[in-house]
């Protein structure tokens, strides 16, 4: 089986069959690689980890070459038609500030209502703020690479979050960078609500960047194009009242939507601590979810 | 080749590029490091750059690298990538016999079926990813994954070209 005699040299003809018997080796050593990683992911973290510690500074690099090459592109199209680009901008200020009175008598009121509730308010803390400077990139799985670590307090289980919405949860933690778990991964369900309704759903990836929502009472199909789906907070890995995703189509008895934190235009993402520290510590299994 | 060697414009004294038996793993690496580019991708479309240059290196030679290489090289391929670990060294070891198989059933060899076994392997390729992402819990259609299929078969010829290229620098032909 193995490849042809390389003529009559004997030291060639050894030298080729020991690299066969070794490359058998090397596939059954890769088996038993595989099969451990499936079986205990969490085995080969302190591996991973160090090669995320190689390979996430060369990315951050070429993230901030990129991005002011980028930034120089962009901010010279701003000076282009930058008249137009204020007089609009002042518009919306304006209502903005409307917006935003009415928003601040709101969360007043609802301190009142809350604290009339009795309602214990857990403290959000950030653990670290970071740059989403990868992904992954021929992958089934939809990861992200981001540029805070255990140096930074970061752990495995922990949300990560961008101003404008859920991104998903950390998976590997190196000292300088960590590998985050996208919301848009198929193995990545969040227990999430409606914002209209406050009906309970829950949002699962499907793998191309957006996500799959099924309501969790079976009936009529809840949603309508435009609707905004936020976190519940159940489970508690993942802090209530963010915001996932905006439905863009109907299927039969759920939607797809567009996660609102797109990774790829966040410029930064925060690592939170899980909203029930225990949630971290049951961290779900990769096999105890497989069909 | 042979007219290449034919044709003048090569100087005496010319020849293998120092480190020449290194460089075709080296460009594997060189290749799975590309994943590091600050690219974020929602779909995950892209071919796996490692894989595509190590097929590339063995179509176009039998001995780029002991067959042996290709356990370390896959372990390097999973670090870099980010893919469970063992998942590419159990794909390139198998690739590696495989192609030894087929080095001995091939009567003749010509770009196309070069291209038709490269694009066999990539299939191989993507089916063991598929399913060993439905081992880690993403299950999903089936379809997912012709789309990166489809763009690792009309990447090969590029990869297949720049290996064509570097093997001819190594060797300083």
């Amino acid at each position: 089986m193995a490849p042809p005699r390389p003529g009559w040299s004997r030291r060639a003809q050894y030298g080729l069959f020991f690299s066969f018997v070794a490359v058998i080796a090397g596939l059954i050593i890769g088996i038993l690689l595989l099969g451990l990683s499936l079986l205990a992911p969490n085995s080969f973290q302190s591996v991973r980890g160090a090669a995320i510690d190689v390979t996430a500074p060369i990315s951050w690099a070429l993230n901030a070459v990129t991005s002011t090459a980028g930034g120089m592109i962009s901010g010279a199209g701003n000076y282009w038609d930058a008249a137009h680009q204020n007089a609009g901008l002042k518009r919306e200020r304006r209502k903005m500030l409307q917006r935003m009175i009415e928003a601040k008598a709101i969360l007043q009121e609802n301190r009142q209502l809350k604290a009339a509730l009795q309602l214990r308010e857990r403290s959000r803390t950030a653990v670290a703020a970071g740059r989403i400077v990868g992904s992954s990139l021929s992958s089934l799985r939809r990861f992200a690479v981001l540029s805070v670590g255990t140096g930074d307090g970061v752990q495995v289980g922990m949300p990560v979050r961008s101003p404008d919405g859920l991104i998903g949860r950390i998976i590997d933690a190196g000292r300088f960078g960590s590998r985050v778990l996208l919301i848009s991964d198929r193995s990545n369900i969040v227990p999430a609500r409606m914002l209209r309704t406050g009906q309970p759903v829950i949002s699962q990836g499907r793998g191309d960047g957006t996500v799959d929502l099924r309501p969790l009472e079976v009936g009529r199909n809840p949603f309508r194009r435009g609707d905004i789906v936020i976190s519940s907070g159940t489970g508690g890995l993942y802090p209530p009242l963010v915001p996932i995703a905006r439905v863009i189509r109907l299927d039969d008895d759920g939607a797809i939507a567009v996660p609102l934190a797109d990774p790829a235009n966040t410029s930064f993402a925060v690592v939170e601590a899980p909203y029930e520290p225990a949630a971290q510590a049951a961290e779900p299994q990769p096999l105890a979810e497989a069909p | 080749m042979v007219r290449s060697a034919l044709s003048s414009g090569r100087r005496i004294g010319q020849g293998p590029r120092v480190g020449a038996s290194f460089l075709p793993a080296a460009s594997v690496i060189a290749a799975s490091l590309l994943a590091m580019l600050p690219i974020v991708s929602t779909s995950g479309w892209y071919p796996d750059f490692g894989f595509l240059v190590l097929i590339g290196w063995r179509l176009l030679r039998s001995d780029p690298w002991p067959a042996w290489w290709a356990a370390p090289l896959g372990l390097a391929n999973d670090l870099i990538i980010g893919t469970p670990l063992g998942m590419s060294v159990v794909l390139w070891s198998a690739t590696m016999v495989l192609l030894d198989l087929v080095d001995r059933r091939t009567m003749w060899r010509d770009y196309w079926i070069e291209w038709a076994l490269a694009a066999l392997l990539l299939l191989l390729g993507e089916t063991f990813e598929y399913w060993v992402a439905s081992l880690t819990g993403s299950a999903g259609p089936v379809a997912a994954i012709l789309p990166p299929f489809l763009i690792a078969i009309f990447a090969f010829p590029m990869a297949a070209w720049l290996v064509a290229r570097l093997d001819r620098w190594r060797l300083g032909r």
